[in-house]
C-alpha cells in the first residue's frame, strides 16, 4: 500500500467548501443535483482524512470551527436578510421554512463532519455537531426575532377569536420552534411566549367581560363564557402547548367568572334567584359547570340556593298558615283545616322532590347543595303551622296514609313512595321525638280502633324509619304491632275457651286486646263502674287469662273499648255502636227512668269532664238517645237525663261516636318529661365519663348526643345540670363555677 | 404542743379532757413529772389549781346563765338574753358570726357542746371580756375568705335540718345582713324578684353563687356573660333587671 498523501487545511477545506455550497443551493431551490452516496463518502472521508493525520496536520479543531462558521455565514449571509425583509404572516412562513431547512442544513452537514463527534467532540466534551447547529441559528435568528415573532404570533390568535379564518398549521409549526429551540426545556417557550401570551388573553377577556357583564343577560353570559372556554381548550388542542391548557384555562375562568361572580349571579332579573325562579333548569347547570371550576366558585350560588328554597318553603308555610286562619275564622272547622295541613304536607314534599332533582341533576349531587338543600329544610319544616307542629303534622299526615277511608286514596306503590317521602322530611325535623309520640299516639287509635288499611305498609314505613333514626327510635311501635298479632290469636284461643267451657261463657260476646303496658302511650284506667252484666265478661276473662300466664296484671282500660248494644225504641230496636263509657251510661237507664248528671256521675265513678263530654254525645249530638232537661246544648252539673223512648232513625246500625280529648297537649307535656329524662341521662353519661368539665362543653356534647332525637334548650340543660347538683350527682369547682366535676 | 412527739400529744390531751386545763398548763404539769399522766393529774389537783377549776366553772356558769330550763342547751329565749347582756341586737351580723365561731349547727340554739367549745377558743371567760369580743367579732367580716366562710355556713345553719333548701324568707333575711355588710346595689332588685317569681325555696347552688354573682358581676351587668354557668335564677334575674329597665341590654359585641 502506497503512503496516503499528507492533505493540507487548505487543500481539504476547498473541497468541503464545494459541498457545503452545493448544499446551500439545494435549500435555497437553485438547480443542483442531489448528493449521491459517492459525494457523501467523499465529503466524510476528507474529514476522516484532515482529522485523522499526525499533528500537526490533524486539523479537528479547525473543521469544529469551521463547522460552527458555515452556519454563521449561512444565517447572516442569507436567512436573516430574508427574514427581516418580510413582516407579520409573511416572515411566520419564512421563519418555518427557514427553520426547515437550517434542521436540514444540520443533518446534512453533522453527517459530513461526522468523525468530529466521534473522537474529538466526545474526547474534550464540546458541544456536538447537532447542538451547535441549532445554537447557531438559536443565537442569531431566534434571539433576533422571538419578539417580533412572538407579536405575530399573538395578533394571530387575537383575530382569531374575533373569529377570523388564520392558519393554524402554520402557528403549530411556529411555536413549535419555540419548543424544539429549547432542545428540551420549556424555558424558551414559557418565557418569550406563553407568558405574554396569557397576559394578553387576560387583557382580552377582561375587555370582552367588561362588556358583556354589562349588555348580557346572565344566561347569555354564561353561554358566551362557555363558548369561549371550549374555544380556548380548542386551541390548545389545535396548536398551543398542550401544558399552556390549564394555565390559559385559568386565566379565562378568572377574568370572565371570579371578577364578575358576584355581578353575575346577582343580576336582578336574570341572575341564580331568576333562574331558579323560573327552573331555568339548562342555565343552572351551566351555572354549575362553569362555577365549579374556579375555586370557592360554587359557594355563592349554593347560599343564593338555599335562600331560595327557604324563600319557597317559607311561603308554603305562611299560605299554610293562612288558609288555616281562614277555616278557623269561617267556622270551627276542623276537617277543613286538616286537609290544608294535608295540602300543606304534599306540597312539601313536591318541593323537596322538586329542589332535591336540582341538587342531584342540575348540581351534579355535590355535598355543598345538599347542605344548602337541608339546612333550608331545616329552617322551615320547625316553623309549624297555625299552632301545630311540623313533627304533628308529618304523623297525622302518615295517619291519613295509613288509615282506612282516609283523604289520600292511592295505590300501594304511590303509598310506599309517599311514605318513603315523609320519612325523608323527618330527618329536617329537629323534635324527632315529638313526632315518634304523636305517631304512637294516631298508631295506637289505628291498632286499636281497626282503622289500618294494611299491615304491610305499617310494618314498611316502621322499617324505613327505623334505617334513618335508628332501632331505639321504633321499638315501641313494632312492640305495638306485634302486640296486636298477638292479641288476634289471644282471642282466638279464648274463643275457643269459651266454647269448651260453656258455663263460663257470659252470654255477651266479649273481644278482649292485651298489650303490653310499655309499648303503647300511657292511657288514663279510671275505675269506672262497670254494668252488673260488663263486670261479669271480665271475670270470665280473667280466669281464663289466669289458666294462660301467672303472675301477669291486667289493667283494664275501659276508655278504649266499645260496645253494640240493643236500643229498644218504641218504633223499633236499633243497634247502637258506642264507646264502653257510653254504654255504661246508657245501661244506667235500664234500672231507673230519669237521672240527675250528679247521680250519672257518682254511679259511673268517672270525672267531670268524662260525664260531660258522654252526656253530650248521648244528648246533644245528632243522635239523642237521652232527653235533657232543660234542653239546651251545654251539659251542666244540674241537668237531668231521661231515656228517649220515642228515639228512632231510619238505619238499623247507628254509630254514636264520642269525640276524643284533645291530646296534643298531653302528648306534647309527656316528651317534655321524657326530654328531662333524656338530658339527665346524657348529662350523667358524658360527666360519668369525664369527670371534671367545663359548662360550655357540657352543653356541646349533650346538645350533640341527643340531637339526633331532638334540639335541646340550653337553658333547659342548664335547668337539669342545676338539678343534678341539688340532687348531688354533680358539683361545682370550689374555685371555678363554670367547671363541674361528677360525684360517684 | 407539735414539738411534742405523738405518745406525749396525747397525753397532753388526755390531760386536757381531764381537768379542762388549758394546753400551756397541761405540758408544764406533764413536764414537771416526767410525763407520767397519773402524777400530773395528782400533783395537778393537789396543788389545788384553783384558778383552772374555776376557768372551767366559769365556762360552765356562763352557759348555766342561759341555759334553758328544761334542755341542756341554749334556746332562744338564752339567746335573747345573752343579746341583751351583750347589747347588741338579735338580728345583728355579729351574732351570725358568733354562730360560725361556735360550728352551731341550727339556728337560733347552741349546745353545751357548741357554746362551751365556742367560749373557750375565742379565750371568754366572763360576760366583760365576751362585750370586749364583739368588735373583733365584727372587724372579721372584713376579710374577704372569711366573709365567704361564713356566707357558706350560713345556708345550713339556717335552713331547716332535713330540707335540701332554704326557705325563702329565711334567705332574703340573711342576704339582707350580708350584703348590707358588703354593699351589693342589687340586694333589694334580688328579694324583690324572687318574691315576684313566688319562689319558695333558694338552693345551695343558688345561695352559693349569688356571693361569686355579687362579687365578680357589676351592677350595670356590663360583664355579665349570658353564655355563662350562672344558674338559671340569676339568668332570669338579669333578664328580669332588664326588663323592668333596671340595667341597659348589653349591646352585641
Amino acid at each position: 500500500m502506497n503512503q496516503r498523501t499528507t492533505i493540507d487545511l487548505d487543500q481539504g477545506w476547498q473541497f468541503m467548501q464545494r459541498g457545503i455550497t452545493k448544499l446551500k443551493n439545494i435549500l435555497e431551490g437553485l438547480p443542483e443535483p442531489q448528493f449521491s452516496s459517492e459525494d457523501y463518502m467523499m465529503l466524510y472521508t476528507t474529514i476522516y482524512n484532515m482529522c485523522t493525520q499526525k499533528p500537526p496536520h490533524d486539523y479537528s479543531q479547525q473543521l469544529y470551527d469551521k463547522y460552527r462558521e458555515s452556519f454563521e455565514e449561512y444565517i447572516t449571509a442569507t436567512v436573516l436578510p430574508s427574514l427581516r425583509e418580510k413582516h407579520d404572516e409573511f416572515m411566520l412562513r419564512e421563519l418555518v421554512k427557514r427553520w426547515s431547512n437550517h434542521k436540514v442544513m444540520v443533518r446534512w452537514l453533522s453527517r459530513f463532519f461526522h468523525y468530529l463527534d466521534r473522537y474529538f467532540i466526545a474526547r474534550r466534551s464540546l458541544p456536538g455537531l447537532n447542538e451547535v447547529g441549532l445554537t447557531c441559528f438559536r443565537d442569531l435568528v431566534y434571539q433576533e426575532l422571538n419578539g417580533k415573532v412572538r407579536d405575530a404570533v399573538i395578533s394571530l390568535i387575537d383575530q382569531e377569536r374575533e373569529g377570523e379564518q388564520i392558519d393554524r398549521a402554520l402557528l403549530k409549526n411556529v411555536l413549535d420552534i419555540f419548543v424544539e429551540i429549547g432542545m428540551g426545556q420549556m424555558d424558551y417557550y414559557e418565557n418569550d411566549f406563553e407568558a405574554a401570551m396569557l397576559k394578553d388573553t387576560a387583557a382580552y377577556y377582561s375587555r370582552k367581560a367588561s362588556n358583556w357583564i354589562l349588555e348580557d343577560s346572565c344566561p347569555d353570559y354564561m353561554l358566551k363564557a362557555e363558548e369561549c372556554l371550549k374555544r380556548e381548550k380548542d386551541r390548545v388542542s389545535h396548536y398551543l402547548h398542550s401544558s399552556s391548557e390549564t394555565k390559559l384555562l385559568e386565566k379565562v375562568q378568572h377574568e370572565l367568572l371570579s371578577v364578575y361572580a358576584t355581578q353575575l349571579l346577582e343580576k336582578e332579573h336574570s341572575g341564580c334567584h331568576a333562574l331558579l325562579r323560573d327552573d331555568k333548569v339548562e342555565d343552572l347547570s351551566r351555572m354549575y359547570r362553569l362555577f365549579s371550576k374556579i375555586p370557592r366558585g360554587l359557594d355563592p350560588v349554593a347560599s343564593i340556593f338555599k335562600q331560595h328554597v327557604t324563600a319557597e318553603g317559607t311561603a308554603l308555610v305562611k299560605q299554610a298558615e293562612d288558609a288555616a286562619s281562614n277555616k278557623k275564622a269561617e267556622k270551627r272547622d276542623v276537617v277543613g283545616l286538616q286537609e290544608q295541613f294535608q295540602v300543606f304536607v304534599r306540597k312539601v314534599i313536591e318541593l323537596h322532590d322538586k329542589y332535591l332533582a336540582y341538587v342531584n341533576n342540575c348540581f351534579q349531587n355535590h355535598t355543598l347543595f345538599h347542605k344548602a338543600l337541608k339546612e333550608a329544610f331545616e329552617v322551615f319544616c320547625n316553623k309549624g303551622v297555625a299552632g301545630s307542629s311540623s313533627a304533628e303534622l308529618l304523623a297525622t299526615f302518615c295517619d291519613n296514609i295509613l288509615k282506612k277511608g282516609g283523604s289520600e286514596k292511592l295505590s300501594d306503590e304511590a303509598i310506599e313512595e309517599t311514605l318513603e317521602k315523609v320519612v325523608k322530611l323527618l330527618a329536617y325535623i329537629s323534635d324527632k321525638d315529638l313526632f315518634a309520640e304523636f305517631y304512637r299516639k294516631k298508631l295506637a287509635r289505628r291498632l286499636l280502633f281497626d282503622k289500618s288499611a294494611n299491615d304491610e305498609h305499617e310494618r314498611s314505613i316502621l322499617t324505613k324509619l327505623k334505617q334513618q333514626c335508628g332501632g331505639q327510635f321504633t321499638s315501641k311501635m313494632e312492640g305495638m304491632v306485634t302486640d296486636l298479632t298477638l292479641a288476634r290469636e289471644n282471642q282466638a284461643s279464648f274463643e275457643e275457651y269459651l266454647s269448651n267451657n260453656p258455663a263460663a261463657n257470659p252470654g255477651i260476646d266479649l273481644t278482649v286486646t292485651v298489650l303490653t303496658t310499655g309499648f303503647w302511650p300511657s292511657y288514663k284506667s279510671f275505675d269506672l263502674n262497670l254494668p252488673a252484666e260488663m263486670v261479669r265478661c271480665v271475670e270470665v276473662f280473667k280466669e281464663f287469662y289466669q289458666t294462660k300466664t301467672k303472675h301477669r296484671k291486667l289493667t283494664w282500660i275501659y276508655s278504649l273499648g266499645t260496645c253494640n248494644i240493643n236500643g229498644k225504641f218504641e218504633p223499633k230496636t236499633i243497634e247502637l255502636v258506642v264507646t264502653t263509657y257510653q254504654a255504661s251510661a246508657l245501661l244506667l237507664f235500664n234500672a231507673s227512668d230519669r237521672l240527675s248528671y250528679q247521680e250519672i256521675m257518682t254511679q259511673l265513678n268517672l270525672s267531670d269532664d268524662d260525664v260531660v263530654r258522654l252526656l253530650h254525645s248521648l244528648s246533644c249530638a245528632k243522635y239523642k238517645i237521652l232527653i235533657k232537661e232543660p234542653s239546651t246544648k251545654m251539659i251542666s252539673p244540674t241537668d237531668v237525663f231521661e231515656f228517649n223512648s220515642k228515639f228512632t232513625d231510619k238505619m238499623r246500625r247507628i254509630k254514636i261516636p264520642l269525640p276524643p280529648v284533645d291530646e296534643k297537649k298531653k302528648v306534647i307535656e309527656d316528651v317534655d318529661k321524657d326530654r328531662r329524662y333524656a338530658i339527665d341521662a346524657s348529662i350523667v353519661r358524658i360527666m360519668k365519663s369525664r369527670k371534671v368539665l367545663g359548662y360550655q362543653q357540657l352543653v356541646m356534647e349533650c346538645v350533640e348526643q341527643l340531637g339526633r332525637m331532638f334540639k335541646p334548650d340550653v337553658k333547659a340543660i342548664k335547668k337539669r345540670i342545676e338539678d343534678l347538683i341539688t340532687r348531688d350527682y354533680l358539683e361545682r369547682d370550689k374555685d371555678n363555677p363554670n367547671l363541674f366535676k361528677y360525684l360517684a | 404542743m407539735n414539738k411534742l412527739g405523738f405518745a406525749r400529744k396525747e397525753k397532753v390531751q388526755q390531760f386536757m379532757a381531764v381537768t379542762g386545763a388549758s394546753e400551756k398548763v397541761a405540758i408544764q404539769t406533764m413536764k414537771t413529772h416526767d410525763w407520767h399522766l397519773e402524777g400530773a393529774l395528782e400533783a395537778f389537783y393537789n396543788e389545788g389549781n384553783a384558778k383552772v377549776v374555776q376557768e372551767k366553772n366559769r365556762w360552765e356558769l356562763l352557759f348555766n346563765k342561759y341555759k334553758d330550763p328544761k334542755a341542756d342547751m341554749i334556746m332562744a329565749d338564752g339567746i335573747s338574753n345573752l343579746c341583751n347582756d351583750l347589747q347588741v341586737e338579735p338580728q345583728d351580723i355579729v351574732m351570725l358570726v358568733l354562730s360560725w365561731h361556735f360550728q352551731a349547727e341550727t339556728i337560733c340554739e347552741f349546745s353545751k357542746q357548741e357554746f362551751v367549745g365556742g367560749v373557750q377558743s375565742l379565750e371568754i371567760d366572763s360576760l366583760e371580756k365576751f362585750k370586749k369580743k364583739i368588735p373583733f367579732l365584727r372587724s372579721e367580716l372584713k376579710d374577704e375568705d372569711t366573709f365567704r366562710e361564713i356566707y357558706n355556713f350560713a345556708f345550713d345553719w339556717a335552713k331547716e335540718k332535713g330540707q335540701k333548701s332554704l326557705a325563702l324568707e329565711t334567705a332574703i333575711g340573711l342576704w339582707q345582713l350580708f350584703f348590707a355588710e358588703m354593699q351589693w346595689p342589687l340586694v333589694e332588685h334580688w328579694c324583690q324578684f324572687l318574691e315576684d317569681r313566688n319562689m319558695k325555696v333558694i338552693s345551695r347552688d343558688v345561695w352559693l353563687q349569688l356571693l361569686e354573682f355579687a362579687k365578680t358581676v357589676d351592677s350595670t351587668l356590663s360583664n355579665y356573660d349570658a353564655e355563662g354557668a350562672w344558674p338559671c335564677l340569676l339568668d332570669e334575674f338579669v333578664e328580669y333587671l332588664i326588663e323592668k329597665g333596671h340595667c341597659a341590654k348589653k349591646s352585641d359585641e
